[in-house]
């Protein structure tokens, strides 16, 4: 580990070898950090599995058929429903370590300077993630993403003026024959921005590292790597359990059938982590009101470190913490009153809603300083 | 280690035509269900007999192939002889390479709505194979306060209580080779089998992988963690 860089020929011709020395092997970070650290590594760990993945699933998919070709896919690809399955129980796990991220950092209160960059990427990177788990689950073509977009594009034509266009440049129109080949490099394209989003992430993230020096200092490599493993098999271990025993984990069954242009299935539950945002966009009423809800939920959650009225010193408080917790099971508690319709999961999924906007626009202000003081 | 095992392979195999006699029906249980479950090939063969001589000539089943009968049990000559005996729209029999014939009968035969495809029947619902069964079996006469819409039936298990399918299984619809006696739940139960395999083909693989995947990452679990906890020990 503590070879003298001066004498190392290869790194004097190769100095790229002499950095990575510097950022891995250098005894520069403090020891104690939690495991949770390492989840931006896993969620590139995990988006760069999903793009491999999806890679194998794009060279066999047919946008002009996109339900039988799925099938297809799943009876006659060699190992064609592994790949599958490993798609769509890998974007379970990456959501999950999103959401997780999310919460740590609200929990924590991480999102205060010098860490606003790192919070705003997070919030730019769980809206790409979403956007693109969308058009991936439309990609399916089952009974139920089938009428989830013919409703997004149908909305999106009825919109007017720059959001109109938009629109129907982005669907090309009106649900058609050809709306999945387009869909299809947008998801594409969109999961490559996930990618570079999640490496600005990590590199945010390295500068917030607690950094220590002298005889406490600790170097990445051994010591953080073997937490990083340990974080890793773990996640793995998860992710086996998924796509071994529950491979539909969190899906709509309906959408295992063929899409049927004639028959509308009674509610249009996405994946699990769709719900939420899905749930919100639901509240809204107007030709607006879906892609409002949308932004809104999502603005709120990126202006955190301006609601929070702490200043970068305020210790983080107990009551603050209850809070971020009953945030958390809000979410959840949208994300399941949306998964059964009825007349009193539709007055949930309104109070969860309003509890949404009221803990970040009223509580997090209030609470912050009243607890600064 | 073999001077244990083979004592207990000894009884397994002593006690093995016990398990063989096994009433699956009463409570229902399919050897798929649960986490280490299987295929059961047999009913999943009587299934597809059930499937071809009963539900076939109003239902496709596009997903699936002849060639993949040969995951069933059956050797590529048998498949090819099942395909063989499938005359195709054209009038050519069908081969290994073709997928399930379809019916191919206009929607104003069912009264305007075609069957669905049985791909996927079981994987549509929660718990799809228990619906899938008690559908089959939970036709009934329509109790007196019912008044039954026009060329509906009554059924216990379907939403709404009317679908437009007429009771299909009857009991003796089909001959089975192996002896089992064909009553309608047990053609049921079969069928139900089949249409599980179809929508689900690698269940059994998927499990064996599965277990085989998990015991390797607990123990990598556990070696990760203690590798990291040494490692922090000998920087303390």
């Amino acid at each position: 580990m503590s070879t003298d860089a001066k004498t190392c020929p290869v790194e004097a011709q190769l100095p790229c070898l002499a950095h990575l020395r510097a950022e891995y092997c250098a005894p520069s970070l403090a020891p104690g950090a939690p495991y949770l650290a390492a989840l931006p590594a896993l969620i590139t760990g995990a988006l760069l599995f999903l793009a491999a993945s999806g890679l194998v699933l794009a060279v066999h998919y047919d946008p002009a058929h996109g339900f039988a070709s799925l099938q297809y896919i799943a009876h006659n690809v060699n190992n064609g429903w592994l790949v599958r399955g490993f798609h769509a129980t890998g974007t379970t796990l990456v959501f999950g370590a999103v959401f997780l991220l999310l919460f740590r950092s609200l929990y924590t209160r991480a999102y205060r300077a010098p860490g606003q960059l790192a919070w705003l990427i997070s919030v730019k990177l769980f809206a790409f993630l979403l956007l693109t788990a969308y058009l991936g689950y439309v990609l399916t073509d089952g009974a139920v993403s089938y009428w989830s977009l013919t409703d997004a594009a149908n909305a999106a034509q009825s919109l007017t003026g720059i959001p109109g266009l938009l629109g129907t440049w982005f669907f090309g129109g009106p649900a058609g024959p050809g709306t999945l080949a387009r869909l299809l490099v947008f998801h594409a394209i969109l999961a490559l921005g996930a990618v570079a989003l999640v490496f600005a992430l990590r590199s945010a993230a390295k500068v917030l590292a607690p950094k220590a020096t002298g005889a406490d200092a600790v170097s990445f490599h051994p010591a953080y790597t073997a937490q990083y493993f340990a974080a890793f098999a773990v996640f793995a271990l998860i992710f086996a359990l998924l796509v071994f025993f529950a491979p539909h984990f969190g899906q709509n069954p309906l959408n295992a059938s063929a899409a049927n242009p004639l028959i509308i299935p009674a509610a249009l539950t996405p994946p699990w982590y769709l719900r939420p945002v899905s749930a919100i966009a639901s509240v809204f009423p107007g030709a607006y009101g879906g892609i409002f809800g949308v932004i809104a939920a999502l603005a709120v959650l990126a202006a955190t470190p301006w609601l929070d009225r702490s200043g970068p010193h305020g210790r983080p408080g107990t009551l603050y913490r209850i809070l971020t917790v009953l945030l958390a099971l809000d979410v959840l508690g949208l994300g399941l009153a949306y998964s059964c319709p009825s007349a009193l999961s539709s007055i949930l999924v309104t109070v969860t809603t309003v509890w949404y906007f009221l803990h970040f626009l009223v509580l997090t202000p209030l609470v912050t300083s009243l607890e600064a003081e | 280690m073999r001077r244990i095992l083979t004592p207990l392979l000894a009884a397994g195999l002593l006690l093995a035509p016990a398990a063989h006699a096994e009433n699956t029906l009463t409570p229902l249980h399919f050897q798929s269900q649960g986490p280490l479950g299987s295929l059961d090939i047999a009913a999943a063969q009587r299934g597809f007999l059930v499937y071809q001589s009963v539900c076939s000539g109003c239902h496709s089943l596009n997903a699936l192939h002849y060639r993949d009968l040969e995951a069933l049990g059956f050797t590529p000559d048998q498949a090819a002889g099942i395909a063989s005996g499938i005359k195709l729209p054209d009038g050519t029999a069908a081969t290994l390479d073709d997928t399930f014939k379809a019916p191919n009968l206009p929607a104003a035969t069912f009264g305007g709505a075609l069957p669905p495809d049985l791909s996927d029947i079981t994987a549509e619902r929660p718990h799809g194979l228990h619906y899938l069964f008690a559908y089959l079996t939970g036709f009934a006469t329509a109790p007196a306060d019912v008044t039954l819409l026009p060329g509906h039936y009554y059924n216990t298990a379907y939403p709404g209580n009317q679908p437009a399918m007429p009771p299909a299984l009857k009991g003796n619809d089909v001959t089975y080779a192996d002896g089992t006696v064909a009553t309608t739940p047990q053609e049921a139960a079969d069928v139900t089998t089949f249409l599980s395999w179809a929508a689900d083909p690698n269940l059994t693989a998927r499990h064996q992988i599965g277990l085989r995947a998990v015991i390797f990452l607990v123990f990598l679990t556990i070696l990760a963690i203690a590798t990291k906890r040494k490692i922090w020990r000998e920087k303390a």
